[in-house]
């Protein structure tokens, strides 16, 4: 029960400050990034080392880059075919929910 | 029969060559050299939620991100295949050593 609420209450905490910023759904684009999990793995921790681990990162970050694969600002003949049939929402629901996970970070200098 | 064997050595010897110099290249990363020569990735990529200033979005979080994938941004940022011009001009003076070095200090950093 208290795990229940605990669990919600981060969820909420997690999603509000990206949904403001990117208009994402993440529980959405959870949902989406199926396709994306066979080469990013499913929560966006890749397996694979040249491919980039997506988990955590920046939500605008991914939107981006999604927006010129599709474009073809950026050569991925594999992206580009993924990016091609997202609409701006799909984008950033699947950005949402990439960046919610744990994963990357900003290093601190020393 | 023989002949297939042959043919299937021969193949499988291609893809160990093929595959070797990429991971050469990352073997040799020296995290300890790459932390000194990031020092200009930091003042972008070392700052939480640092937002590029045109176009608008936050910088990639670098922490924890493959080595392998790092190098393959890099030298596509060198190219010009990737269109950011700051990082192309940071890119273009980067040698394959100093791509690896920077990638092994990123792939681990904290």
């Amino acid at each position: 029960m208290n795990k229940a609420i605990a669990a919600i209450a981060l969820l909420a905490a997690a999603s509000l400050p990206l949904s403001a910023q990117a208009g994402g759904d993440a529980a959405a684009g959870k949902a989406k990034s199926a396709p994306c999990a066979a080469c990013h793995g499913a929560d966006g921790n890749s397996a694979i080392p040249i491919n980039p681990t997506l988990a955590g990162q920046h939500a605008d970050y991914l939107v981006r880059a999604l927006q010129e694969y599709k474009s073809g600002v950026r050569q991925n003949p594999i992206m580009a075919g993924m990016a091609a049939p997202l609409s701006e929402q799909d984008m950033e629901d699947i950005a949402a929910y990439f960046a919610a996970q744990d994963g990357l970070r900003t290093p601190v200098e020393r | 029969m023989k002949a297939t064997t042959r043919l299937s050595r021969a193949a499988a010897l291609a893809a160990v060559l093929a595959l070797a110099p990429a991971t050469g290249a990352l073997a040799a990363g020296d995290a300890e050299q790459g932390r000194i020569k990031a020092e200009t990735c930091l003042g972008c990529h070392g700052i939480p939620n640092y937002t590029n200033a045109h176009p608008t979005y936050k910088v990639p979080k670098l922490g924890g991100q493959h080595a392998e994938y790092l190098v393959a941004a890099l030298k596509a940022y060198k190219a010009g295949q990737r269109g950011h011009e700051t990082m192309h001009a940071n890119a273009a003076s980067l040698s394959e050593q100093d791509m690896a070095d920077i990638a092994a200090y990123f792939a681990n950093a904290e």
